[in-house]
C-alpha cells in the first residue's frame, strides 16, 4: 500500500531524493506501523520528537492503512 | 539582598517628579519580582476601575530577579498596566537588550504615573534621571527615534519607545525596544502615548549582586549547555526560528486561517520557515544572553516590498499571513517590517484585518468605507490596512479600535474572533482544547503567554498530549498559568525555562528554576514555595480583572469557537467544549462555582481578602 511520510523543519534532511516540499509517498506492506514506517528515515527519535498520523495523535504502533500520513517533528519549544 | 535592588524609580509625569523607593523585602519575595511584583504595586496603588487611557492609569516597567544575571536568557521585562484594548489586565513581556540594561541602572522597577503637558521621554543613566522634551520625535517611527535618541543620550544605551500607533492611541499599539523587539500585546503602546511618554532610555553598569556567584555562574553554563545539546541534534528554533511552527499547526488542523474560518492553509509551504530561510534570512539575532538565538534578521532585497529587519514569527504568520488568507511571503515580511516600525503588535493587527476582510467579503461593511475591495489574500490590500490604521486615517480609525469593536460597530459582533477583546493568536482552540480554556480564562484576554499549553498539545513539550480531548486539560492549563506567571516574574523566557529549568515531574516542576532564583537572590525558595508565589500573582491579577469588570462572566469564547465546527483537517467537526472544563478548573482553583476566588483561597495566598 502507498502513504505519505511528512517531515517538518529539520528532519527534512532525512528524506530521500524525490521529496516535495518535506513530503514523499512510499510503498509498505499491509500491518506497516507508524514506528516501522518512520524508522526507515534514520531520524534520531528522542524526548523532542513528535510523530502524528493524519494530524492525530494516536500509539506508535498503530497500523497504518492506504493513503495514511505520517508526520513528524521535533520540538525543543513552542512558537 | 541579592539578585533584586529592592529599588523602584517612580515617575509622576504630571510634576515631572522623580523618586526613588525601596521595596519591602518580604514583599519582594512573596511577589517574586517582574509581573509578581508590578501586580501587587498597581492593584495597592490603582482603583482597577480607571480609564485605561487616563493620566489615572499606572505604567510599570518591570525586571526580574534574574534579569542582568549569568542565567541564560535571563533578559526579559514586563509592561504591566490597565489595558485599553480589554479593559483588563495587560502584561506583555519582551526580551532584545533594554532589559539587562533597564535592570543595571540600579533599579528593578519604573512606575509612571500621571501624564505629561507635552511629549517626554525618561532618560536614566544610573542616578542621573531626567524627564527630557520629546517634541523633536514626536511623529518618527521606532528606528528613527531609536538613533536619535541613543545619538543624544549615550551611543551604549538601549531605548524603549512607541512609533505613531502608540500616539495615536490605537488599540493594538506596542512598545518597541531596540528596535525590533515588542511588548506587543494588549495595547500598552496606546497607554504609553496617553501619557505623551514617547519613550524609555536606559544605561547603567549596577548588575546586582548575587547570593552566590560561584554557584549561579556553574548553573548558568550547566543550562546553557543543555541547550547547545539540543542544537548540536538539530534545534529548530536556531534553524528556522518560530516560523518552522506554521507547518505543525497546519498539520494538527489549528492553523487560523482567513479568520478562523478555516483550520488549514493550502499555501503553508509558500510562508513557513523553510521558505523564509531561503528567500529572506541573513542571520540569527539573539537577544542579550540567549544560547537559543531564534530571532531572524532578514532582507526582502528587492521589489514593492524591499525592506530589511526583523521577522516574521510564527505569530506573525499566522496573524498577518495565514490570518488574512495571505501567501505572498514578501508582503508578509514588508507587513511585519511595518509593524515594527509603527509600533504595533501583529497580533492584533493581523486578525483585525482578517474580520474586516471577513466582513467586506460577507457584505456587512460596504467597500465605499474601507477605501477599496478587501478580500482575504490581497496582499496589497492587507498592508494599506496596516498603513490607515497605524495613522487612524480614514477606516484605519474603525481597525485602531481592534476586531471586537469593528464588528460590533457594524453589526456582526460574532465575527470577531476574540476573548476579553484581545484576538487569539495562532492556535485554533476547536482542534486543542486546552487553549480554548486558557483564552477563555487568562488574565489578560486571548493570550498563548498566559499559560502554553500547547507546548503539551501541539509540542510535546515535556510530553504529548491529545490536543482534542478535555479530560485533565482544567489541571494542565492551571498549573500552566502558575508556571508561566513565574516565569514572567523570574525575568526568563519561556523558551528556555520549560525545557531546561523545570523538570518533568508533576506535568512541568520547577526544580532549577527556584535553584537558579535562589542563588541569585538567597531567598531560600523550596519549589513548591515560587510556584506558590505564582499562584498568589495569578489570583491578585484575577481580583484585578473582577475590579475592573471583567469578572468571571467574561470566562467564555467568541461564537465561532463555541458554535461553528471547523469545517477541514483533523479537527473537523470540533467546537471548544468549555461547559466541559470551566467548572472542574473553578475547582481546582479554589474559586466558587461562579469563578470567583474564595475567601478560603485568598487567605491560604496571604491575598487581602475584600
Amino acid at each position: 500500500m502507498m502513504i505519505h511520510i511528512k517531515m517538518i523543519g529539520n528532519y527534512r534532511d532525512h528524506l530521500p531524493p524525490g521529496a516535495k516540499n518535506g513530503m514523499i509517498e512510499i510503498e509498505v506492506p499491509d500491518g506497516t506501523t507508524i514506528y516501522d514506517a518512520i524508522s526507515r528515515f534514520g531520524i534520531p527519535l528522542d524526548d523532542s520528537s513528535v510523530i502524528v498520523l493524519n494530524g492525530l495523535t494516536v500509539d506508535m504502533n498503530t497500523p497504518l492503512q492506504e493513503g495514511d500520513v505520517v508526520t513528524a517533528f521535533s520540538a525543543i519549544a513552542g512558537g | 539582598m541579592y539578585g533584586w535592588h529592592l529599588k523602584i524609580l517612580r515617575i509622576n509625569l504630571t510634576t515631572r517628579k522623580v523618586t526613588t523607593e525601596d521595596v519591602d523585602p518580604k514583599i519582594a519575595r512573596d511577589y517574586l519580582g517582574g509581573r509578581g511584583w508590578a501586580i501587587h504595586y498597581l492593584y495597592k496603588e490603582m482603583d482597577p476601575a480607571v480609564d485605561p487611557l487616563s493620566p489615572e492609569n499606572m505604567l510599570i516597567f518591570a525586571t526580574g530577579p534574574l534579569t542582568a544575571t549569568p542565567a541564560p536568557t535571563g533578559n526579559r521585562y514586563m509592561v504591566v498596566t490597565k489595558s485599553p484594548l480589554t479593559g483588563a489586565l495587560a502584561h506583555s513581556n519582551s526580551g532584545g537588550d533594554f532589559p539587562t540594561w533597564m535592570k543595571r541602572t540600579g533599579f528593578d522597577m519604573y512606575i509612571f504615573e500621571g501624564k505629561a503637558s507635552e511629549p517626554v521621554y525618561l532618560w536614566v543613566n544610573e542616578d542621573q534621571v531626567e524627564v527630557r522634551s520629546a517634541a523633536h520625535v514626536w511623529g518618527k517611527e521606532v528606528p528613527e527615534t531609536t538613533d536619535i535618541l541613543k545619538a543624544e543620550t549615550h551611543p551604549e544605551a538601549r531605548v524603549a519607545c512607541i512609533g505613531p500607533a502608540g500616539e495615536n492611541l490605537a488599540l493594538m499599539a506596542a512598545i518597541m525596544n531596540d528596535k525590533n523587539r515588542a511588548a506587543a500585546r494588549s495595547g500598552v503602546g496606546a497607554v504609553m502615548g496617553s501619557k505623551n511618554l514617547k519613550a524609555v532610555v536606559a544605561m547603567g553598569n549596577k548588575n546586582p549582586p548575587l547570593f552566590n556567584p560561584d554557584a549561579m555562574r556553574d548553573i548558568s553554563v550547566d543550562t546553557s549547555k543543555n541547550v547547545g545539546v539540543d542544537i548540536k541534534k538539530g534545534s529548530n528554533l536556531r534553524i528556522y526560528g518560530t516560523a518552522y511552527v506554521p507547518q505543525v499547526t497546519n498539520t494538527l488542523g489549528i492553523l487560523p486561517t482567513r479568520n478562523f474560518l478555516q483550520g488549514t492553509f493550502e499555501h503553508t509551504d509558500k510562508v513557513d520557515g523553510v521558505a523564509l530561510k531561503e528567500q529572506y534570512l541573513i542571520k540569527n539575532v539573539p537577544c542579550y544572553r540567549c544560547p537559543i538565538s531564534c530571532g531572524r534578521l532578514t532582507e526582502v532585497p528587492d521589489g514593492p516590498y524591499k525592506g530589511k529587519g526583523e521577522g516574521p514569527e510564527y505569530e506573525t504568520i499566522s496573524s498577518l499571513g495565514t490570518g488574512c488568507g495571505v501567501s505572498n511571503l514578501a508582503a508578509l515580511t514588508k507587513a511585519n517590517y511595518l509593524c515594527n516600525e509603527y509600533g504595533m503588535d501583529t497580533i492584533t493587527t493581523g486578525m483585525t484585518i482578517a474580520a474586516a476582510m471577513e466582513m467586506y467579503e460577507k457584505g456587512y461593511i460596504p467597500e465605499d468605507v474601507i477605501g477599496m475591495p478587501l478580500r482575504f489574500g490581497d496582499h496589497d490590500a492587507m498592508i494599506a490596512m496596516i498603513h490607515k490604521m497605524a495613522r487612524r486615517e480614514g477606516f484605519g480609525n474603525d481597525l485602531a479600535e481592534g476586531s471586537y469593536r469593528l464588528c460590533e460597530k457594524y453589526g456582526h459582533p460574532e465575527i470577531a474572533v476574540t476573548a476579553r477583546k484581545q484576538e487569539f493568536p495562532g492556535y485554533d482552540p476547536r482542534g486543542s482544547q486546552g487553549m480554548g480554556l486558557l483564552y477563555a480564562t487568562s488574565n489578560k484576554g486571548a493570550s498563548h503567554m498566559e499559560g502554553d499549553v500547547a507546548y503539551e498539545e501541539v509540542f510535546g513539550v515535556p510530553v504529548k498530549e491529545n490536543p482534542l480531548t478535555t479530560e485533565g486539560k482544567p489541571e494542565l492549563v492551571k498549573h500552566f498559568e502558575d508556571s508561566f506567571a513565574l516565569i514572567d516574574s523570574s525575568g526568563l523566557c519561556v523558551f528556555l525555562a520549560i525545557r531546561y529549568v523545570f523538570s518533568k515531574e508533576r506535568m512541568v516542576w520547577p526544580v532549577r528554576l527556584a535553584e537558579m532564583m535562589n542563588l541569585t537572590t538567597g531567598a531560600g525558595y523550596t519549589p513548591e514555595e515560587v510556584l506558590k508565589a505564582a499562584e498568589r500573582v495569578y489570583n491578585l491579577e484575577r481580583m484585578f480583572l473582577i475590579k475592573a469588570g471583567s469578572g468571571p462572566e467574561h470566562d467564555t469564547l467568541p461564537h465561532r469557537m463555541l458554535h461553528e465546527p471547523l469545517p477541514d483537517g483533523p479537527a473537523k467537526g470540533k467546537v471548544v467544549e468549555l461547559d466541559k472544563m470551566l467548572p472542574e478548573f473553578y475547582k481546582l482553583r479554589g474559586w466558587d462555582e461562579k469563578g470567583y476566588p474564595t475567601k478560603e483561597k485568598l487567605e491560604e495566598l496571604g491575598l487581602p481578602v475584600s
